[in-house]
């Protein structure tokens, strides 16, 4: 039945015919394992082929919708991870099949007479698999891709007369943006792999009109491409394919935070197997004239590549098979090397934990920070995408509402030259170092750790001295106020006096109260104030009656007589705004430590911050994340825990 | 069935391309085949290199920036002296199909000298267009890809162990203040990796 069926297809079509063309070519000398390379990266490229398509199917270029589409791809899509996986572990083997093959065309003698057309076939194909690598990075339009592949566009425009024209072309205009994408994403779905198919389809029709290179011997009998290299390149696959699966679901591709174009990301760096390059861009500084970066980046690749051409000739001189062989070793061995020093210099702190002195480690360690960063910028932007989905406008219409995000930006560009944020828990995510401060500094320069300000434990640090007390540079140790009258009241008069022990633990209990009825005025959202109910109340009665001595310099409710700022609403909303946006109308003149360097972000002179912002570093501050528009939740620190949670349960029958 | 055979064979004696009409087929096909990529690349080309200023809607504020070039950046009392202090520089701005106002579509490095004079720089690094980023501690900007480095006042700096392979100093940028202490910058993106400065 199906051999009658057989022969009424292959009646009609041939199909006997073109198998056997197909699967019947000789191997002299055999079969062999190590011929299976080719084999393998046809299949990688069919894999990058298939699953491209699929990819496709759910990816959208365009600035809003590119990474939202591969979230969509890597978090909620069934199977989509996986194929996402597939497809970057995939090309990063086709990356590490490439040089295998050529190394063994090259020992082999594969390129000489009369194969020349087909070594020059193959590095076209090289080319534009590593163009397929280069393009594909930009796609997931996360912050990596967009910064390194910058790079790789800013050297578009290195040659001389036509470069700017060339780099316009790519990017699609003056800068990044919608079209760049769509650009990227044409030539690498469409346009290189539609050239890779034609290029290989020459390729092995060359192959197949030279045949194998290997000769017969009596030894090894020769055979036919069909049945046992078929099963060798077959077996081969399979397991290049096990693998690639295995690392997939091991290591999912990553995604980083969506590409922010004003939000410069400090770690970008090409995908490893263009590291080598990136490296070499280092050494072309132009001090000996001739080595500058147009030569680093196009002309010394370009030769490099241009000898490879020229390997066929000069195999036919005596010793140029020799210098062939050399030459290509010494280009894989430089390229290992380089990629070698590229880790090494970024992971330079790591490797030498103690030598925290030298440049090479202050780089390595930004880098790493950096790497950090993004990290929790995208745990952010994952809860806020759980949370409240992606809109229409893109990502990062999301990211510019989060206290957290935008917090920790604004925070590191506008705070942290003077203030630190030392985040610890399960807060350490945001963590902000502070400013690196010399020991010779003659100038006090720092300001006060703003992590946790306003709570109970900030103030309680504030009133207490010691090694994290007032006197630290976790408070005043590092300001004008150092040698002022609140550090001299709480260290020389309300610690000093405080002889025995006893009195010591009275003094604590009464700070702890009092700090705790000074954050009732913060109304921090995180903190629970109700069970806190009767800590509060001793506070506001030890404020009143004066036991600390806060209320003669200071005012506090009824208390009006104190010449510094009020108590009032400390660490409140309100408060933070008028402190950040214009201090002296917190501060004033009329004290002997006035504000001395905390400048106004908001003010009539100044507009450092405008007023979203400033609230954005406010919610972040009193780590609140309400979304920017989102009025915050109120949070009334006098309620008891009883009536809290009848309005929990008001709300709730809502 | 004879006939055929003759005339193919005629036509092998006389090669690939020795008639009219096998010169007509050629170039036919040579048309059909180069004509529709001809109109695509053309579009592929061109578009990219055109002036799209116009493209921006009527009712724009436009580039946002004067006839001169020049930005609105800041304050006078808002740069910090001594210390670099990074701008954002904001206007309206079209990429591709979408309009999108008072977008940041760059940014720049202030500072006042102890004398009280304003320069400017760019934060885009000359070697190959990362973002510098000014360090406290080394009182310089560095750039976190290729090493390079740079002093205050722009030049390059030599950090010992790495080379700096920056062509140029730091893009300096042109600046005015007004009456009212308002600072100005020319804002232009520069091509990189070039020795000389030349606009984009």
């Amino acid at each position: 039945m199906f051999g009658k069926l057989y022969n009424w297809v292959d009646s009609r079509t041939g199909v006997q015919e073109s198998l056997e063309e197909a699967l019947y070519e000789n191997i002299p000398g055999g079969s062999k394992w190590r011929y299976v390379s080719g084999s393998m990266l046809v299949f990688a490229f069919m894999t990058q082929a298939i699953t491209g398509i699929f990819l496709w199917m759910n990816y959208s270029a365009g600035s809003q919708n590119a990474w939202a589409s591969v979230y969509y791809i890597t978090y909620n899509m069934e199977g989509g991870a996986l194929l996402r996986g597939i497809h970057h572990v995939m090309a990063q083997a086709m990356v590490c099949l490439l040089p295998i093959h050529i190394l063994q065309v090259v020992i082999e003698k594969a390129y000489v007479k009369p194969r020349e057309f087909n070594w020059w076939l193959g590095l076209v194909l090289m080319q534009i698999t590593l163009a397929l690598g280069l393009t594909g990075y930009l796609l997931p339009w996360d912050q990596k891709g967009y910064w390194a592949t910058k790079v790789a566009t800013e050297l578009a425009a290195l040659p001389p007369f036509v470069g700017g024209y060339i780099q316009k072309i790519v990017v699609g205009g003056n800068e990044y943006g919608h079209f760049t994408l769509t650009r990227f994403f044409a030539l690498h779905a469409g346009v290189l792999p539609g050239l890779l198919v034609g290029f290989l389809v020459l390729h092995l029709a060359m192959f197949r009109k030279h045949g194998i290179t290997a000769h017969s011997s009596d030894k090894r009998p020769d055979q036919m491409f069909w049945p046992m290299q078929v099963l060798k390149d077959g077996v081969a696959c399979a397991l290049l394919f096990g693998l690639v699966v295995w690392v997939a679901l091991i290591h999912p591709a990553e995604l980083g935070p969506p590409a922010e174009p004003t939000e410069p990301y400090g770690a970008a760096r090409p995908e490893w197997y263009f590291l080598f390059l990136f490296q070499m861009l280092k050494y072309f500084d132009g001090s000996m004239g001739w080595n500058n970066e147009f030569m680093g980046a196009i002309v010394f690749p370009g030769l490099l590549f241009g000898f490879m051409f020229l390997m066929p000739f000069i195999a036919r001189i005596k010793v140029g098979h020799a210098l062939n062989v050399l030459m290509i070793a010494l280009v894989v061995g430089g390229a290992g090397y380089l990629t070698w020093e590229a880790y090494q210099e970024d992971n330079y702190n790591i490797n030498n934990p103690e030598d925290t002195e030298s440049a090479a480690f202050k780089k390595a360690a930004k880098f790493h920070a950096e790497v950090k960063r993004a990290d929790t910028e995208f745990e952010l932007i994952q809860e806020l995408v759980e949370d409240y989905g992606i809109p229409l406008e893109g990502p990062l219409a999301l990211q510019q509402k989060d206290p957290y995000t935008m917090g920790l930006r604004l925070f590191r560009r506008q705070c942290a030259s003077c203030h630190a944020y030392n985040a610890t828990g399960e807060n350490e995510r945001l963590a902000i170092a502070g400013p690196v401060i010399a020991a010779d500094v003659e100038e006090p320069m720092g300001a006060p750790d703003l992590y946790g300000f306003g709570s109970p434990s900030w103030i309680q640090g504030l009133l207490s001295v010691g090694e994290n007390g007032i006197g630290s540079a976790r408070y005043f140790g590092n300001t004008s106020h150092s040698e002022g009258e609140m550090i001299a009241h709480i260290r020389d008069t309300m610690w000093a006096e405080a002889e025995s022990e006893e009195d010591k633990q009275n003094l604590a209990g009464m700070v702890e109260e009092v700090s705790w009825a000074l954050s009732a005025e913060a109304k921090l959202p995180y903190l629970d104030y109700a069970a806190n109910q009767d800590k509060i109340q001793s506070g506001i009665d030890h404020l009143n009656d004066d036991t600390l001595g806060c209320v003669g310099c200071h005012n506090y409710k009824e208390n009006e007589f104190g010449y510094v700022f009020t108590l009032d609403n400390y660490a409140s909303s309100e408060w933070l705004t008028t402190m950040i946006s214009d201090p002296n109308q917190i501060y004033s003149e009329d004290w002997g430590t006035y504000n001395d360097r905390m400048p106004a972000f908001h003010s009539e002179a100044t507009k450092l911050l405008t007023a979203n912002e400033i609230e954005l570093l406010v919610r972040f501050l009193r780590q609140d994340r309400t979304l920017l528009g989102t009025s915050s939740a109120k949070v009334n620190p006098l309620a008891t825990a009883e009536s809290s949670e009848e309005v929990t349960e008001e709300e709730s029958a809502e | 069935m004879s006939e055929t055979n003759d005339s193919s064979a005629e036509e092998s004696r006389r090669g690939f391309l020795g008639s009219f009409a096998a010169w007509a087929a050629a170039l036919v096909g040579a048309v059909l085949g180069v004509g529709p990529v001809c109109v695509g690349v053309y579009a592929f080309i061109m578009d990219p290199l055109r002036d799209k200023s116009k493209d921006l809607p009527k009712k724009s504020r436009g580039s946002g920036a004067d006839s001169e070039g020049f930005f609105r950046v800041a304050s006078v009392d808002e740069i910090a002296s001594v210390v670099p202090r990074r701008f954002t520089i904001v206007a309206d701005k079209q990429d591709a199909w979408n309009f999108i106002e008072n977008q940041a579509v760059g940014s720049v490095y202030l500072q006042k000298s102890e004398t009280g004079d304003i320069s400017c720089f760019h934060t885009t690094c000359p070697h190959a267009g990362c973002s510098v980023a000014y360090e406290q501690d080394s009182a310089a900007y560095h750039c976190p890809c290729h090493n390079s480095s740079f002093k205050l006042d722009g030049s390059k700096l030599e950090v010992d162990g790495s080379t700096n392979p920056s062509p140029r100093p730091l893009d300096k940028l042109d600046v005015k203040v007004d009456d009212n202490n308002n600072v100005f910058v020319r804002y232009v993106d520069y091509y990189t990796g070039k020795h000389d400065q030349i606009e984009k």
